[in-house]
């Protein structure tokens, strides 16, 4: 076969992938869509932001990098809070409609408010600072404070400092 | 359940490894995204530590190699000190920069502590780790909001002369080097720097958001107003003669005739310490901040100031994209 004709195929082999970006893969997906879940509040989106980070990973970091899971986790953090911002920047109606999705209750009139509920808050987290949204984003995902020294560039020491002024700024931000 | 963790709950998501990963080499391959195969740079995400770092780095970088350069009429004993007492500008070109700042040509540098600056919640962990005073603004120009902190522990260094090292570089550079001293040839400088605290003061806007899933730093930009002091560095050596090491140093090939005489012009060397004034880019005159003097920088644009002074041991510096009336406002305000 011509190269010419392998390219209009697409058959002309890409690398393959690095069995060590499998790995890394399979063993952060889950926790990278929970960081981006926590965020967006909506299942597909949180998947298509854990996408493009293994993607934005992929392109410009080789697998076995000692640095791979905090990065992969800041970098979820900060894409699904670009995301929240984006969605605000649309309008609030767009906002409620994107978590209602996720949003499941048994009365309709219930599912509305919990997604009202729920777009308000990320209204609120969107608001934040990038560096306080991302600490919330990743300690109520489940990471432990050195976790997040790690992802975020910080001293161990500082987060819970940083983490009570975060919630704090957060509690105000809701209230408004 | 905390009213955060209430607030920001969603239902547990299922997810599906082994679909997701179909789907991403699905895209990897119609994309025709090539995985990286080389060691990455180091990631970007360090940077988040604070912007400053690489400024500071590079500042700290001069100052080292103009403190060497400019260490002259010690005592020649085994252990000469060099500790600053004041400061002045030494006009420096691009040229000079390049020549001066390849330490490497010389010998080694070994970090015994790295200047690894953090990030500090509060002015009180600031203080507290820097061991220093530190002093806030009562003046503050109009829309700059709430400071954050970062800090640099004391740092350590030690330099060892290589004259082997010496003869590769100028090769390298088809180059004849001066001779170094026989006894130059393995001795030791001992270098310590810090501790210092930097203040940021941003503009009051939200930091521009990281672009994409990059994970870069969102405060990459430049702050409104940084407002800093350390302690200054401190060199000691272990038998060179500091006649012979100026003598060496200023007769290299990158230090320009015009750089040598600025340096053997400084009067009291062994107490000075020379802030490099990159000439084409920026212009210095002496001012007088909290009562002694010290060195306004304006960069040619006219956007940028800033004001660096000696006082009680520590060298304080205020900059920002402010007038010189606002930078030396804030300094004068330090308390």
């Amino acid at each position: 076969m011509e190269a010419a004709e392998r390219l209009r195929l697409g058959s002309v082999p890409v690398p393959g992938m690095p069995p060590a970006f499998e790995r890394l893969f399979r063993r952060e997906y889950p926790r990278v869509v929970a960081i981006a879940h926590r965020v967006v509040a909506d299942a597909d989106e949180a998947e298509d932001v854990a996408q493009d980070v293994f993607v934005s990973f992929y392109r410009r970091h080789p697998a076995d990098a000692h640095y791979a899971a905090p990065w992969l986790y800041a970098a979820a953090a900060h894409a699904a809070l670009n995301v929240l911002r984006s969605r605000e920047r649309r309008g609030r109606r767009d906002a409620v409609e994107a978590v209602r999705r996720d949003a499941q209750a048994p009365d309709p009139a219930q599912a509305a408010e919990t997604a009202e509920t729920r777009s308000e808050v990320r209204a609120a987290l969107a608001r934040l600072p990038e560096r306080s949204a991302a600490l919330l984003a990743l300690r109520y995902s489940g990471l432990s404070y050195e976790e997040i020294a790690a992802a975020l560039g910080l001293r161990q020491s500082s987060i819970g400092t940083l983490l009570r002024r975060a919630e704090d700024a957060f509690r105000k931000e809701v209230a408004k | 359940m905390s009213d955060i963790e209430d607030m920001l709950s969603v239902p547990e998501p299922s997810v599906d490894t082994d679909r997701a990963l179909a789907r991403l080499r699905a895209r990897v391959e119609s994309e025709r995204i090539t995985p990286v195969t080389r060691a990455a740079a180091p990631p970007r995400q360090r940077a988040a530590v604070s912007g400053w770092l690489k400024g500071l780095s590079a500042a700290a970088t001069v100052a080292l190699v103009a403190t060497v350069l400019t260490m002259s009429g010690l005592a020649e004993t085994i252990l000469t000190i060099f500790e600053p007492k004041q400061i002045v500008a030494v006009p420096i070109t691009s040229a000079d920069l390049n020549g001066a700042s390849s330490f490497d040509a010389y010998g080694t540098l070994t970090w015994t502590e790295q200047p690894k600056p953090y990030d500090v919640p509060d002015i009180r962990t600031a203080a507290r780790e820097s061991g220093m005073t530190v002093l806030v603004a009562g003046n503050l120009p109009a829309g700059v909001g709430a400071p954050r902190y970062g800090v640099m522990p004391k740092t350590t260094a030690t330099f060892t002369f290589s004259a082997e090292k010496a003869r590769q570089a100028a090769a390298a550079q088809k180059r004849t080097p001066p001779p170094m001293p026989a006894n130059m040839d393995g001795s030791k400088l001992f270098i310590t720097g810090g501790p210092a605290v930097v203040a940021f003061y941003g503009d009051g806007t939200a930091p521009a958001a990281p672009t994409g899933a990059s994970g870069e730093s969102p405060f990459a930009g430049m702050p409104k107003l940084i407002v800093a002091q350390g302690r200054p560095p401190v060199v000691q050596s272990d038998g060179v003669t500091v006649d012979q090491l100026q003598s060496y140093l200023l007769q290299q090939p990158g230090i320009s005739p015009q750089l040598a005489a600025q340096i053997r012009a400084i009067k009291d060397p062994s107490s000075t310490l020379p802030v490099p004034i990159p000439v084409d880019m920026a212009t210095s005159k002496k001012v007088t901040v909290q009562g002694v003097e010290g060195i306004f920088v304006g960069d040619s644009t006219g956007l940028g100031s800033a004001v660096i002074w000696q006082k009680d041991g520590i060298v304080y510096g205020v900059a920002g994209t402010l007038t010189e009336q606002q930078v030396l406002a804030v300094a004068n305000s330090l308390h």
